[in-house]
């Protein structure tokens, strides 16, 4: 393996709030390989949200670099972000963001409609498991099924790189296992990195990797050389 | 359909009635845009057809007496194309009932084969029997039921003619129907022309060989002006009672003014509904994306660029510009047709049209709205820049909420908890409390324009026809007689007043500004005239010196104390200088006033009169119908009925324009209520939680809805009236000075009007409360 699909070098990112600076993340430096599933893991505030928008180029860091398949994403301009958003990346979001007044499969639609090289819809929708609701509005779906949707919008793009933000967090245990499975699916199957940010411990048995946080350091960076099915995870 | 597209007729569909508010207004400003320019244009053009094909004369003589060899003259004169005489005189028609009095202008029709003023023939009936036959023109003939065929007895010179009517005609000359300037409003009943045979004018009215009118038509490209002057030199010495242009021409000036007016209208108004209608998609549309913050950052999180999504939302405005224009350019084309041929048929009288629509206007009308909703659009997107997409996955901060500047006052004790909700609602968004109070500022003040203008009319002939002409009958002689006739009339008819009066036409010059106008000399003792000047005080005539009209002072840039030029057309006199004493008001009308005695030393022959002025509570004019010198006897109470009919129609379109403005309320007032429910979903819904019912939510929004009204009103006070300012000056020319004064049941009423518009508003928004799923929209954060 050469050099690292993703390297996160110093990164240090400061918000301004009111009089008050806020240190969300401090002196963060981490390599990921392609195809490996990353859970990070830390309790609110812990900076791990404010790290996967940086990785994910929604949003710039105060110091310090990214690299996304050997090319520095922290220097891109605005348009640039924009199109590694467009074609490289797929966001995934604790609370599915779906657009209210678009089906299911509008909703993958949208995001396929701009990208360079998307994935046919019916097949993913089909991953999923979200063929026969594919024709149904948000309200009328469980969340469950409404996080699928999400998912589907994001791999959809075909991307290369999956950033989930706590996708299990509004979920119950049931449906959470169901939605890890599938994003389990599309890292085995479709060889997509894919990040997951929690607070849960348990979700860090399945990952290749697992990063904890806290205060905006990383406490620990291991890697786990025995992923578990996420059947067997218990929360 | 693109998804984003897709997103945005959903957008439409699911908040129709917002989307059909704002469309509506644009539609009206289109509308009145496209129908007032396409039959204002029709209109001009259709009368320039007419003009052009019935060779409309430039230049009109009025004389004391012309020869027909004098005639031929002019007609020689370099720069004239054309030059006829004619014979025109009003006279009294005999009709059954004796108490109206109608009068109808006989002129005679020339012999030529190309004629000035051509008349043109609705009918196929010519005059054969030179004796006996008579055109009529065709609104007279309407209004009185005079059909061809029927026989019409006019009074010439005290004999009755029994005329047939060959055919009912029309003439350039009199587009608008009127009898003179003092008239001001048509009675095509009481009014009428009649055309004869030459030979018949000349031997009825004894003007053998002579004729008492010239037409002149001149060559292309000629200076009328200067023709004109010319043509008066030569003519000096026959007595040239009046001599103007085509564009003084009464019926051509009105027909003119009223293209102008219609003008104005289609540049003013459009401009006002687009720009409210911008206004409120500007606001609408910023609300939306504040509302749409986590959309647009999963936007932003897709790849969606900036523009995309700016355009996204400007497309709303767009959609809406482009619906609003099509049903604007569709009804405005059709009314554009309707209102050519109303103004073509009913209020002037022009026998063919030349109808057109003009692609021209209605892709105006597109550009015009694309470019408002397209500037609404970008401005109200503009929040799209601000929204970073990282942030935007977080909830938003709350408000800040502050303690205002009137919790410290002693009223913040007496207000009940909900009022004082309310109140901090209003403040904490002021933006959009200010742009609901402009809004109905700007709704109140449209509204008070059409309360006013009504009354406006009614102020203007109550005021001239009962303060100002204290007379109840203006009765001329046809021809200058002495002061013996007043003893005549006492004998004839029981008065309770009576005063002599010379009316006579000169021209008043001042500098080089000049004006035919109607000189007036009434004995200054007399009560015929109520005069006030300009500061208000009432004024009697002096002995010697003028009074002048405001209107003409104006026209003239003659201030009291100035001597102006009186220049007289009759023979052997010669021009006076007169000073101005007193500048008067004068709604209606041109005139200027002096002593009867001043008057006949300085401009005519002493002793002489050319009609009286009489006050009695007898119906006169039964008994001077056959009264050889009387020409005409005019009731100031039927001038006032004329009016009242002419109300009727101004209150239909005052009617109109009240529709319109509600409208505008409506849509003010519907759309913020609508977002405000949107936005203020949380607040609503846990208020629910706490126990509050849909109808006491329903009341919170009214409240803070009143509260912005009663605000929006108080602005629209000032507003509203500074802008009835400017409108009355824009339209008062010098035969019309609107002046009103301004009352407070207008303000009331209107006050009311625009209440009533807020809470048809507020009604609507109803069902979206009834709507609000509460428990939803608490757990739930999706856009």
């Amino acid at each position: 393996m050469g050099a690292s699909f993703i390297q996160v070098k110093s990164l240090r990112k400061d918000y301004q709030m009111g009089e008050v600076t806020v240190n969300a993340v401090n002196d963060v430096t981490f390599e990921v390989n392609e195809g490996e599933f990353v859970v990070i893991l830390g309790p609110s505030g812990s900076g791990k949200s404010t790290l996967l928008n940086i990785i994910g180029g929604m949003d710039v860091p105060t110091d310090g670099r990214v690299f996304f398949d050997q090319t520095e994403i922290t220097n891109y301009n605005d348009k640039q972000l924009t199109k590694y958003r467009r074609n490289d990346v797929g966001f995934v979001f604790q609370f599915y963001n779906l657009m209210a007044n678009l089906t299911a499969k509008e909703n993958v639609e949208l995001a396929t409609e701009i990208c360079a090289h998307p994935l046919d819809i019916d097949e993913v929708l089909d991953a999923v498991e979200l063929t026969s609701r594919k024709d149904h509005f948000p309200a009328q779906m469980s969340g469950g099924e409404q996080q699928r949707v999400a998912i589907a919008r994001a791999v959809a793009k075909n991307p290369k790189v999956l950033l989930c933000d706590e996708p299990t967090g509004a979920l119950d245990f049931k449906t959470g296992i169901s939605i890890l499975k599938l994003l389990d699916k599309i890292n085995k199957t479709m060889n997509k990195t894919v990040f997951i940010i929690t607070h849960n411990a348990s979700i860090g048995n399945m990952a290749d990797r697992v990063i904890r946080m806290r205060s905006g350091k990383i406490i620990e960076n291991k890697l786990n050389s025995d992923p578990i099915d996420p059947e067997r995870i218990e929360w | 359909m693109s998804k984003l597209n897709l997103r945005l007729f959903r957008m439409i569909t699911g908040h129709i009635g917002q989307f059909i508010a704002v469309t509506l207004v644009i539609a009206i400003g289109l509308m009145t845009y496209v129908a007032f320019t396409m039959s204002m244009i029709n209109l001009e053009n259709s009368v320039e057809l007419y003009y052009d094909e019935s060779n409309f004369a430039d230049i009109y003589v009025e004389l004391v007496k012309v020869p027909e060899r004098a005639v031929k003259e002019i007609a020689a004169m370099p720069g004239v194309k054309l030059a006829q005489g004619r014979i025109s005189f009003d006279v009294p028609l005999k009709i059954g009932d004796t108490d109206e009095k109608v009068t109808v202008r006989v002129i005679s029709e020339p012999e030529a084969e190309d004629k000035v003023n051509d008349v043109y023939h609705f009918d196929k009936g010519r005059i054969r029997n030179r004796s006996k036959d008579v055109y009529v023109y065709r609104t007279f003939a309407n209004a009185r039921g005079i059909q061809v065929g029927d026989t019409i007895t006019p009074q010439i010179l005290g004999e009755t003619y029994n005329l047939t009517v060959q055919s009912v005609t029309s003439s350039p000359e009199f587009v608008y129907l009127m009898e003179n300037e003092m008239s001001l409003l048509p009675a095509p009943s009481r009014f009428g022309v009649v055309w004869v045979a030459e030979e018949f004018a000349m031997k009825s009215f004894g003007m053998n060989a002579y004729y008492n009118q010239i037409l002149i038509q001149a060559e292309e490209g000629q200076d009328v002006e200067r023709l004109m002057n010319r043509v008066e030199d030569r003519l000096e010495r026959y007595g040239v009672r009046r001599i103007y242009q085509q564009k003084d021409q009464l019926s051509a000036r009105i027909v003119h003014e009223e293209i102008d007016g219609g003008k104005k209208s289609a540049q003013t108004i459009p401009f006002i509904f687009l720009g409210v209608a911008a206004a409120i998609m500007g606001v609408m549309i910023s609300r939306t994306v504040r509302n749409d913050r986590t959309s647009i950052g999963v936007f932003k999180s897709m790849g969606y660029t900036n523009g995309q999504i700016m355009w996204h939302y400007t497309k709303y405005c767009t959609v809406i510009g482009l619906v609003g224009a099509t049903i604007g350019i569709v009804l405005g084309s059709l009314t554009a047709a309707g209102m050519t041929d109303l103004y073509a048929s009913q209020f002037f009288s022009v026998p063919y049209l030349r109808i057109r629509l003009y692609p021209q206007y209605m892709a105006m009308a597109i550009v015009l709205s694309v470019i408002f909703s397209i500037v609404a659009g970008l401005w109200g997107s503009r929040g799209v820049l601000k929204v970073h997409p990282a942030d935007s996955m977080r909830p938003e901060p709350p408000r800040m909420g502050k303690h205002s500047i009137l919790e410290r006052t002693w009223i913040w004790r007496y207000i009940s908890f909900s009022e004082k909700i309310a109140v901090r609602n209003l403040l904490r968004v002021k933006k959009r409390t200010v742009f609901i109070i402009l809004g109905i500022a700007l709704t109140y003040s449209i509204t008070l324009m059409p309360m006013f203008q009504s009354s406006a009319f009614d102020t203007i002939f109550v005021d001239h026809y009962s303060k100002f002409l204290r007379m109840d009958y203006n009765i001329n002689f046809s021809q200058p007689v002495s002061e013996h006739a007043v003893n005549e009339i006492q004998s004839l008819v029981e008065v309770s007043d009576i005063a002599p009066k010379l009316e006579y036409p000169f021209q008043i010059k001042s500098k080089w500004r000049k004006k035919i106008v109607t000189v007036i000399g009434v004995p200054r003792k007399s009560n015929m005239y109520g005069f006030v000047d300009t500061n208000g005080n009432t004024v009697d005539l002096p002995e010697e010196g003028v009074f002048m009209s405001e209107g003409l002072a104006k026209l003239l840039d003659v201030q009291a104390g100035d001597l102006v030029k009186v220049e007289t057309f009759i023979p052997g006199r010669e021009d006076v200088f007169m000073p101005v004493e007193r500048v008067i008001k004068q709604q209606l009308g041109s005139n200027v006033y002096m002593d009867l005695s001043y008057m006949q030393r300085q401009l005519l022959d002493d002793n002489l009169i050319n009609g009286v002025y009489v006050n009695t509570h007898d119906p006169i004019k039964k008994e001077l119908q056959n009264i050889k010198r009387v020409a005409s006897v005019q009731s100031m109470e039927d001038l006032v009925n004329i009016y009242q009919e002419f109300l009727q129609l101004t209150l239909a379109s005052v009617g109109i324009l009240i529709v319109f403005s509600g409208i505008l309320g409506f849509a003010i007032v519907y759309n913020s209520t609508i977002m405000s429910i949107l936005e203020r979903r949380l607040e609503f819904s846990s208020l629910r939680v706490m126990g509050l019912s849909q109808n006491e939510i329903f009341f919170i929004l009214l409240r803070e809805n009143v509260i912005m009204t009663l605000f929006g009103i108080l602005l629209g006070i000032p507003i509203g009236t500074a802008m009835l300012e400017s409108v009355m000056a824009a339209f008062s020319t010098e035969l019309y000075s609107l002046e009103v004064e301004f009352t407070w049941s207008h303000y009331g009423l209107t006050a009311i009007l625009t209440l009533i518009f807020v809470l048809i508003a507020q009604v609507a928004t109803y069902s979206r409360i009834k709507r609000l799923d509460f428990i939803e929209a608490l757990k739930n954060r999706m856009t």
